[in-house]
């Protein structure tokens, strides 16, 4: 190949360099799942047994359903959170505000298991919140905390809320500050510059935070697995017992499709929705 | 309604930079006032102590008579004009310019009368409903100029407001400005770097350096009798040279400079006292080949052409001026010629600079 | 000043601080106790549970695999990720918008249903060993990263500099290893840092592709905690935390730190 024939601008080169890292998604990622979604339609029973048994199945709905309502208050209680705490960060003198950035990367680069595991330990039945409640006589017996509903919550919000203030942070600070300069000149007091400008402006990266944490909560496995256990199935436990324990691979597949489609329609439409009620995007 | 500013010994100081120091400023009531200096100056921080964005470090700033210095900017009730317009990219151009009006609890109704009335005065009152995103940036600043105005605040205040339009542009808007603001005699502070801006649309303009005022006076004062020798430098008077005063009689004074004298009449200049500056614009030093010419004696350098007269890099005993020479004889680099001063055009300083 | 926070704000911030810190310091403490239960605070400080990460043959063999694994997936990720990075930034105009997008796919699937596809089409399906369907599996989720870091990079690089170097006579491909990628060394780094953890961290998709001798840390932990309830996971939580915190002191003297927000 001479250097002339190598920089012509026809993209071929272009097509060239990203060969490698397209076949490697095409074959290894998109073939595979394909397969996953293409088997839950070619059953012998007919193309949509899989999702009527499915959908027969009291508890495998239950399953979906419970899935559902986790994520949508993991959701709400990090973006809430997340928000409030984003705000403040954002507002913070320079040095602090990178210490507090620090202070919620390094939960985020700590594992999964070593965060769920924390909370094993906290709220187990002679955890530390036990032990505490008990010496301060407000309880006479252990509470029964791990294994229900609320503990796998906790859990997903301490997994989710610093990936929620960090790109909550990055959202409030595109916003111009000499817009809520304009804001407060004009007589808007803070609580109103608040409500009026500020919030409105960060409803976009407010939905793309929800979203994120909505899609990484939906499909997690190993808090639901730790702090949930059999009694708290969720969709990815689920999924993880029908192809481990069950070898029922097409009841695998149907939860994996169920999975996929699921989050990629709520990834498509949330950042159209964005993109649409965007302001400063025109 | 239209109120005094008066800026008392203000200074701000951040960790070790003194951004301010002892700042003394007043502006009267419906007077528009500029702060004119390169950036840095000392200007911009002014315009937003005032707006209270930013604290004093020490001093007070009075509006009509009120103390500002302690108030939340939100109860300043001042109308800022931003220089990146700052409109709200939620709002439509009505919602915009009801934005403050909606703060002081005016009815909807009333509002949005008052919001389209002031639409209407700067022109725009058929884009009312537009985002503010799909406007021009004249319009823009036009949304943020009626959003400003509207409010009817005592003081209004503009931040380098036509910096980021077209030269055309920028001309049209000052005019359009400073009319609006005559109507409405409102007290305003207008921050600008472009000297020719500053005089064009204000009363007064307030010259300022490195944290601090250098002069402060009307645009015809500034251009023709400069303080000291930075104003001088800044409104254009290249040439500075040193004279001593060697005879006097009566109101004339004789001056002498390295190779010249120069007669001067203290009806023109005030007093003149025994060392002074001379300080000239390049069209205020003539050259002339003539060798029994009074002047400077000079060497010329490189020659450009100006269109009304030609002008001339010039070494001297003074050092390096500029001087222009006519259109009719065009002289060589390497002549040496004598740079005559026109006294009509030229201005006196202390000796020591002004300072 | 005006602009600061309402006092409930900041108290809402230091609580949800004191959220994401206190877990962690428990983890900690537990990690250093001397008894063989789980307590907080310790009862006696030892290193004890240290020792027992490495007498227990299986995290012996998994931090090793894990950590083979991390770096094998994160280099040939950098392989073929920086060229691609660079084509959708050189060659943008000249290649379709759905490229990019190819490339994020694997952190817009769903990670659990991706290590359920590789088992059934890789290890049950073609008979792929293990532990190279681990390594695809890796390569791959931690491909997004790669291309995106680096992308953001270079697209803050004038490719005007490039084509000065070519102008001047360096050959294109010398002029990329000369002058584009010591440009983006910053970014090379962060992508490394970032593909590496969220490798060793991994949990969905390992969990389908490990078998008899094979698995990663985390799934190995996972293990222990439904069998034991001792402090050896939390010594090996506090091992993997170090990591995590030598690597953030890696990033803070070459980046500094506020690049990792980004």
């Amino acid at each position: 190949m001479t250097s002339r024939r190598f920089w012509c601008r026809d993209g071929a080169t272009g097509w060239a360099l990203s060969a490698p890292a397209t076949l490697a998604v095409l074959c290894f990622l998109i073939v595979p799942i394909g397969a996953v979604i293409a088997g839950t339609f070619m059953d012998p029973r007919g193309a949509f047994a899989p999702y009527i048994s499915y959908f027969n199945s009291g508890f495998r709905t239950t399953v979906l359903f419970r899935t559902l309502q986790i994520s949508a208050f993991t959701t709400i209680i990090s973006l809430i959170f997340g928000f409030m705490t984003a705000y403040v960060v954002s507002r913070a003198p320079a040095k602090l505000k990178s210490l507090l950035i620090v202070a919620a990367v390094f939960p985020l680069l700590t594992g999964v298991v070593v965060r769920a595991f924390a909370w094993l330990i906290i709220l187990g039945r002679n955890g530390i919140l036990n032990q505490t409640l008990l010496a301060l006589g407000i309880v006479n017996e252990p509470l029964e905390m791990l294994y229900t509903q609320g503990a796998v919550i906790v859990g997903m919000v301490y997994l989710f809320v610093p990936l929620m203030v960090l790109s909550l942070v990055g959202v409030l600070e595109n916003i111009p500050k000499d817009v809520l300069q304009a804001s407060s000149s004009l007589g808007a007091s803070p609580m109103a510059t608040f409500r009026q400008v500020l919030l409105p402006l960060a409803v976009p990266g407010l939905i793309v935070g929800a979203v994120l944490v909505f899609t990484g909560s939906f499909t997690a496995y190993a808090t639901p697995q730790l702090l949930g256990g059999e009694r708290q199935t969720v969709l990815a436990t689920l999924l993880q017992q029908r192809a481990m324990v069950s070898f029922d691979w097409v009841g695998a597949s149907t939860i994996a499709t169920i999975m996929t489609a699921i989050t990629i329609s709520i990834v498509l439409a949330m950042s159209h929705i964005a993109r649409r009620i965007n302001p400063m995007a025109t | 309604m239209t109120q005094p500013l008066d800026i008392n010994a203000v200074s701000a100081h951040y960790g070790t930079t003194k951004v301010l120091e002892h700042l003394s400023l007043s502006v009267r009531a419906g007077e528009l006032v500029s702060l004119l200096g390169a950036s840095g100056c000392g200007k911009t921080t002014t315009l937003r102590l005032i707006a209270g964005f930013l604290s004093p470090t020490s001093g007070s700033i009075e509006l009509g008579g009120r103390d500002l210095t302690r108030l939340p900017t939100h109860r300043r009730d001042i109308g800022l004009v931003f220089q990146n317009y700052a409109l709200f990219p939620h709002l439509s151009v009505l919602d915009n310019v009801a934005f403050g009006l909606k703060q002081r609890g005016v009815a909807p109704g009333e509002r949005r009368k008052r919001s389209m009335a002031m639409l209407e005065r700067v022109g725009l009152a058929t884009l009312a409903d537009r985002a503010p995103g799909a406007l021009s940036g004249g319009q823009k600043q036009r949304v943020a100029l009626a959003r400003a105005l509207v409010i009817e605040p005592p003081l209004l205040m503009f931040d380098e407001p036509l910096s980021n339009l077209d030269a055309k542009l920028r001309v049209d808007m000052r005019v359009e400005i400073r009319q609006l603001q005559r109507v409405n005699g409102t007290t305003s502070v207008y921050v600008t770097h472009d000297q020719e801006e500053a005089f064009s649309i204000s009363d007064r303009v307030a010259i300022m350096n490195a944290g601090r005022l250098m002069q402060f006076d009307r645009p015809e004062v500034l251009y023709r009798r400069p303080a000291n020798t930075f104003v001088a430098r800044f409104v254009g008077f290249e040439n500075i040279i040193p004279f001593k005063v060697v005879a006097r009689g009566g109101d004339a004074v004789t001056a002498e400079a390295t190779g010249m004298r120069l007669q001067l009449s203290q009806n023109d200049f005030g007093a003149i006292p025994d060392a002074f500056l001379l300080a000239t614009r390049p069209d205020g030093l003539m050259v002339s080949a003539e060798p029994a010419a009074e002047g400077l004696p000079a060497q010329l350098g490189l020659r450009t052409y100006l269109g009304r007269a030609y002008q001339y890099q010039c070494e001297t005993a003074a050092g390096h001026l500029v001087a222009n020479g006519s259109l009719t004889t065009p002289l060589e680099a390497g002549t040496q010629v004598k740079l005559v001063p026109v006294p009509e055009q030229c201005t006196i300083l202390a000796a020591d600079g002004g300072r | 000043m005006s602009d600061r926070p309402h006092p409930i704000l900041i108290a809402v911030a230091a609580l949800v601080y004191l959220f994401l810190m206190v877990p962690l310091v428990i983890v900690v403490g537990a990690a250093l106790s001397d008894t063989t239960y789980l307590t907080f605070p310790p009862q006696g400080l030892s290193l004890r549970w240290f020792e027992n990460i490495f007498a227990i043959s299986a995290f012996r063999r998994t931090i090793v695999t894990s950590l083979q694994i991390a770096f094998l997936g994160t280099m040939i990720a950098l392989l073929i990720g920086i060229p691609a990075a660079y084509a959708l930034n050189r060659f943008r105009v000249e290649l379709p918008k759905w490229l990019g997008t190819l490339f994020v796919l694997p952190i817009l699937v769903p990670e659990i249903v991706f290590g359920f596809a590789l088992l059934k089409s890789l290890t049950v399906g073609a008979g792929v060993p293990i532990f190279a369907a681990l390594l695809i599996g890796h390569t791959l989720i931690v491909l997004p990263y790669v291309v995106r870091v680096i992308s953001a990079s270079l697209a803050s690089f004038d490719f005007a500099i490039e084509e000065a170097a070519i102008s001047l006579g360096s050959a294109p491909v010398k002029t990329f290893f000369t002058i584009v990628l010591p440009n983006v060394r910053a970014g090379v780094i962060a992508a490394f840092i970032l593909a590496f953890i969220t490798s060793l961290n991994d949990v969905s998709v390992s969990l389908f592709l490990t078998g008899p001798g094979i698995s990663t840390l985390p799934i190995q932990i996972l293990a222990h905690v439904e069998q034991f309830f001792d402090p050896t996971v939390a010594s090996v939580s506090v091992l993997l935390m170090f990591l995590t915190v030598a690597v953030m002191a890696i990033v803070e003297r070459t980046l500094g730190l506020t690049f990792l927000a980004k």
